[in-house]
């Protein structure tokens, strides 16, 4: 293929921080932070850094290094390059082309809302397969495919970015072998963006690892989320409480966008390309280069045509960044909790999809934590599922209520889990009958076709005992959700009597506050961090007087006040916290 | 029609000696432009079926037959040479395959002898020109790779300790280009813990110079990510068995101490942690030098203190059990200490 070589980059970036003038952050991960800067050597040649902190990375530099390594001897026209990389402290700098249109996420969250049009969906996902298609010939695979990856320059180029640098740094359990084959069984969800949407059943299963068709998998789930400006379910929070958490609330406002866009039609071809790269077994999904053959990309537009379609009047990288941040998404009640639950997070896995080919959208499948205790219960998790799908909240309440209590009531009974699933069962076919129509139409009518690995049900029996915690977390996390609810429902109460406008008004005085302390904190962050520095180099000075009486007075000063600067850090944090929750408190009554 | 038109397959040896060809000819320089663009192209075809032969490709796995041909075919004239100074003259994908090919004829057997080990073994020049590769950024990666894969090899990675080479890797290490320095580090903590009985051997001969190199270069390095590198990798050469004897001597050194020590004050976690697993070797030694009780005495109450305070994320119970033994140790120097 013509455009594959390129010949290696004769232009050296220099390897020093002071070449480079940084001018605004434009982008923020868990440790790491993008910034678009000056290279001043090179005639002010605007670039991105990537700044990530290496000492928040458990991985071992092994890792890194593969990756970062793999990635500078990549040369593709749809693949973005780092210029160069070097440590700057504690953190490695990746230098890279400053993509002027940013994200094809950041597009969307910005002004498509909706998604894109079809042809513009064509055309970026064929550039992404172009680059998928080198990738997978190279032997590596990228892990990462998703909207927010897939960056745009002001002339619409389309380049597949962040290749492996994310996926190594953040997952210490990289295959150790020479081949790229397997992310071994554990990646989940402790990935910092929070990137399960996009993640492959046989990824999140982890029996086969992660071969090329996972990459077809993730490019499926991008395409969803290119048309539909979000991918799917992606406004459940994927925590231990996800089954509980999905409301009326999220519901409601998903139908009313969808009322907005007017439920967009999609052409057979494009529905073709999406529902073979959903398809469960990996080996029936196509391969890039399969794909590329496909009519839907026969007719593809050009760059010219995304300048005109989508980038004419965006908004800038740096302004939609600022934007973001001041409207940065209200966290659900109750995220907080995400952090505590540590453990039990990274294990929740979704079990399986079930794709709905007509309206171009997919449903996971969630297991209930029995399943993570190797206890293959699936028709429960069936129709948990189907409960959380169709049912109202307080029903759901009630009716898992009932489960626990029967189930740890009459532990010596293990027929009874079985009868009980069969009971929520047709509960739940009832409630499927009615609510889908109320919810989105008629849309969702004919969904209920789990993938035959669900219908293969085993009725193994179980000793109870061993779900007995299972139900407690369960439990708990009920009691939380409810918590929450009548919290909720005070709210509306009370706020029957004050007026619409004055409870805006509140949200919009919190926000602003909760921004306020966002400030604060980073400035805090920032002396922390030059105090630290001083700290060091104190450090350093006292090395060179013997050990025994090496630390100075000014330094154990420096060491209180640090201290106490650390504290106040933690307060304000927590501050921040608590108004989040309020805000998002109100901003939820409000609605 | 296209198939009328298809030559006969060509045997892994008859496709060796046509890459040799090219490769001679790539090393010359002579002929037009366009003529020798031809060729190259022609050398990265060539290089790229050699590759799918030891590899196998998407529909079929390698023929240990094929195989074999093809590594007795290279190694019986200067093949890897030619290929290893061609390297800056090929493209970058032919690079890529070339890196890979010659990483795989490393396992080759040929009658259950790895005859890659015997041709470096006589051709050991080589080595040298791999290792220089790290002062050439362009091509410092492939020849980078290329140099893992032949100090699998025992003799090879003999050669490369007690060269002069093993001393400019304390600077590969700290280069400012950080995939040429990491690639740098991967290859020097394969050369210090591969082969254990070669490594043992070296570190007890050369024991003043490389680690006074190491405690100043890279332990007091002023840069984070070459100290964090350097204390695990310590850490890795002297918790293991056959290194006993070199650990031995250098937890009975003052001056190693207090640069522990001074690690173990970092801010950064990683460091601390990595720094532990040394520190405490000195902490448990039971016939611990007169001058290191006393420094351990000097700081006993500021050490208690802070190993009260050290704690790490995740549940670790042998690091727990770690410490508990340090702490004893330390606590008990008090009772010698004071009779």
């Amino acid at each position: 293929m013509a455009q594959v070589i390129e010949e290696p980059r004769k232009v050296q970036y220099p390897l020093d921080p002071n070449s480079y003038k940084i001018l605004d952050e434009i982008g923020t991960g868990v440790s790491a932070i993008v910034y678009k800067a000056i290279c001043l050597p090179m005639n002010s040649t605007i670039v991105a850094i990537k700044a990530i902190d290496l000492d928040q990375s458990k991985a071992d530099l092994d890792s890194v290094r593969r990756e970062t390594k793999a990635m500078s001897l990549l040369s593709h026209q749809n693949i973005l390059k780092a210029h160069c990389s070097f440590t700057v402290e504690r953190r490695l700098w990746v230098v890279m082309p400053f993509m002027s249109a940013g994200s094809l996420q950041s597009i969307i969250s910005s002004s498509f809302p909706d998604g894109f049009s079809e042809p513009c969906i064509a055309f970026v996902l064929r550039e992404t397969l172009n680059a998928l298609l080198y990738l997978h010939n190279q032997g590596h695979l990228h892990r990462d495919i998703k909207a927010g990856n897939i960056l745009v320059d002001a002339d619409g180029s389309v380049k597949l970015g962040d290749f492996g640098v994310s996926a190594s740094i953040y997952e210490s359990n990289l295959s150790q072998g020479t081949s790229y084959s397997s992310l071994s069984s554990s990646l989940m969800l402790n990935d910092v963006t929070g990137t399960p949407y996009w993640m492959a059943p046989e990824v999140i299963h982890s029996h086969t690892g992660y071969g090329f068709k996972a990459d077809i998998w993730s490019f499926g789930i991008t395409a969803l989320e290119l048309a539909h400006g979000r991918p799917p379910l992606s406004h459940l929070p994927p925590s231990k409480s996800l089954i509980m958490r999905i409301t009326n609330r999220f519901r409601l406002s998903d139908y009313e966008r969808n009322k907005k866009g007017k439920n967009k039609k999609f052409s057979k071809a494009f529905r073709e390309v999406v529902s073979s790269c959903l398809t469960q077994d990996p080996s029936k999904r196509p391969t890039a280069e399969k794909l590329l053959k496909h009519p839907f990309f026969r007719y593809c537009k050009n760059a010219d045509f995304l300048v005109r379609n989508v980038l004419q009047g965006l908004p800038t990288v740096e302004e939609r960044f600022k934007q973001s941040r001041l409207h940065r998404p209200l966290p659900v009640a109750g995220d907080g909790e995400e952090s505590s639950v540590g453990t039990v997070v990274k294990h929740r896995r979704i079990s399986g999809w079930n794709f709905n080919e007509e309206v171009l959208e997919l449903d996971p499948v969630f297991p209930t934590e029995r399943e993570e205790s190797s206890l293959e219960i699936q028709n429960e998790d069936d129709s948990i599922v189907k409960q959380v799908r169709f049912g109202g909240e307080i029903i759901i309440q009630s009716r898992h209520e009932e489960q626990l209590e029967l189930n740890t009531s009459d532990p010596n009974s293990p027929i009874s889990i079985l009868d009980e699933t069969h009971e929520s069962e047709v509960v739940a076919g009832e409630t499927n009958v009615d609510e889908p129509a109320e919810i989105e139409g008629n849309e969702e009518v004919g969904m209920e076709n789990p993938p035959p690995e669900l219908m293969a049900v085993e009725p193994v029996i179980y000793p109870l005992t061993a779900l007995i915690p299972n139900l407690l977390a369960l439990q708990n996390s009920l009691d939380e959700e409810r918590q929450l609810i009548s919290h909720v429902v005070t709210y509306i109460r009370g706020g029957s009597e004050v007026s619409e406008e004055q409870l805006q008004q509140t949200v919009e005085e919190l926000q602003k506050r909760i921004q306020d302390l966002r400030l604060e904190l980073e400035q805090e962050r920032k002396r922390t961090t030059d105090l630290e520095m001083q700290l060091e180099s104190l450090r350093r000075r006292g090395t060179a007087a013997s050990v025994s009486d090496s630390s100075g007075r000014d330094e154990e000063q420096l060491q209180q006040r640090n201290e106490q600067l650390l504290q106040r850090n933690e307060q304000l944090r927590l501050e921040l916290e608590v108004e989040i929750k309020r805000g998002s408190e109100s901003s939820s009554s409000s609605h | 029609m296209k198939g009328l038109f298809k030559s006969k397959p060509r045997t892994p040896a008859e496709l060796v000696r046509q890459t040799r060809e090219l490769l001679i000819y790539a090393d010359m320089k002579s002929d037009r432009e366009s003529k020798r663009e031809e060729k190259m192209a022609e050398l990265g075809k060539l290089i790229r079926e050699l590759k799918s032969i030891l590899y196998g490709n998407g529909e079929s796995e390698p023929v240990s037959e094929a195989c074999s041909q093809l590594t007795q075919e290279f190694f019986k004239e200067n093949t890897l040479r030619l290929l290893i100074i061609c390297i800056p003259k090929l493209n970058l994908e032919a690079r890529k395959d070339a890196t890979q090919v010659v990483a795989n004829l490393q396992r080759q057997q040929v009658h259950s002898r790895l005859i890659a080990s015997d041709y470096l073994e006589a051709n050991i020049d080589l080595m040298d020109r791999l290792i220089s590769g790290y002062e050439d950024t362009d091509i410092s990666l492939h020849y980078g790779a290329m140099l893992r894969e032949c100090i699998r090899h025992q003799s090879i990675a003999r050669y490369v300790l007690v060269s002069e080479h093993m001393k400019k890797f304390f600077d590969y290490i700290q280069l400012p280009n950080f995939d040429i320095a990491a690639d740098a580090a991967a290859t020097f903590k394969e050369l210090l813990t591969r082969h254990k009985s070669t490594v043992a051997e070296f570190l007890s001969k050369n024991y003043d110079w490389f680690f006074a190199e190491y405690n100043s270069k890279l332990l007091e390095s002023t840069n984070y990510i070459t100290r964090r590198q350097a204390v695990k990798l310590l850490g890795d050469i002297l918790l293991d068995r056959s290194n006993s004897a070199v650990m031995m001597q250098y937890v009975s050194s003052r001056d190693n101490l207090r640069i522990l020590m001074n690690l173990l004050r970092e801010s950064s976690k990683s460091i601390q942690l990595e720094a532990f697993h040394v520190f405490k070797l000195f902490a448990a030694n039971q016939n611990k030098p007169p001058d290191i009780v006393s420094i351990l005495v000097a700081n006993r109450s500021k050490l208690l203190r802070f190993f009260g305070d050290f704690k790490i994320d995740k549940e670790d119970e042998q690091f727990e059990a770690d410490k508990a033994q340090v702490v004893k140790e330390i606590a008990a120097l008090e009772a010698r200490d004071r009779p």
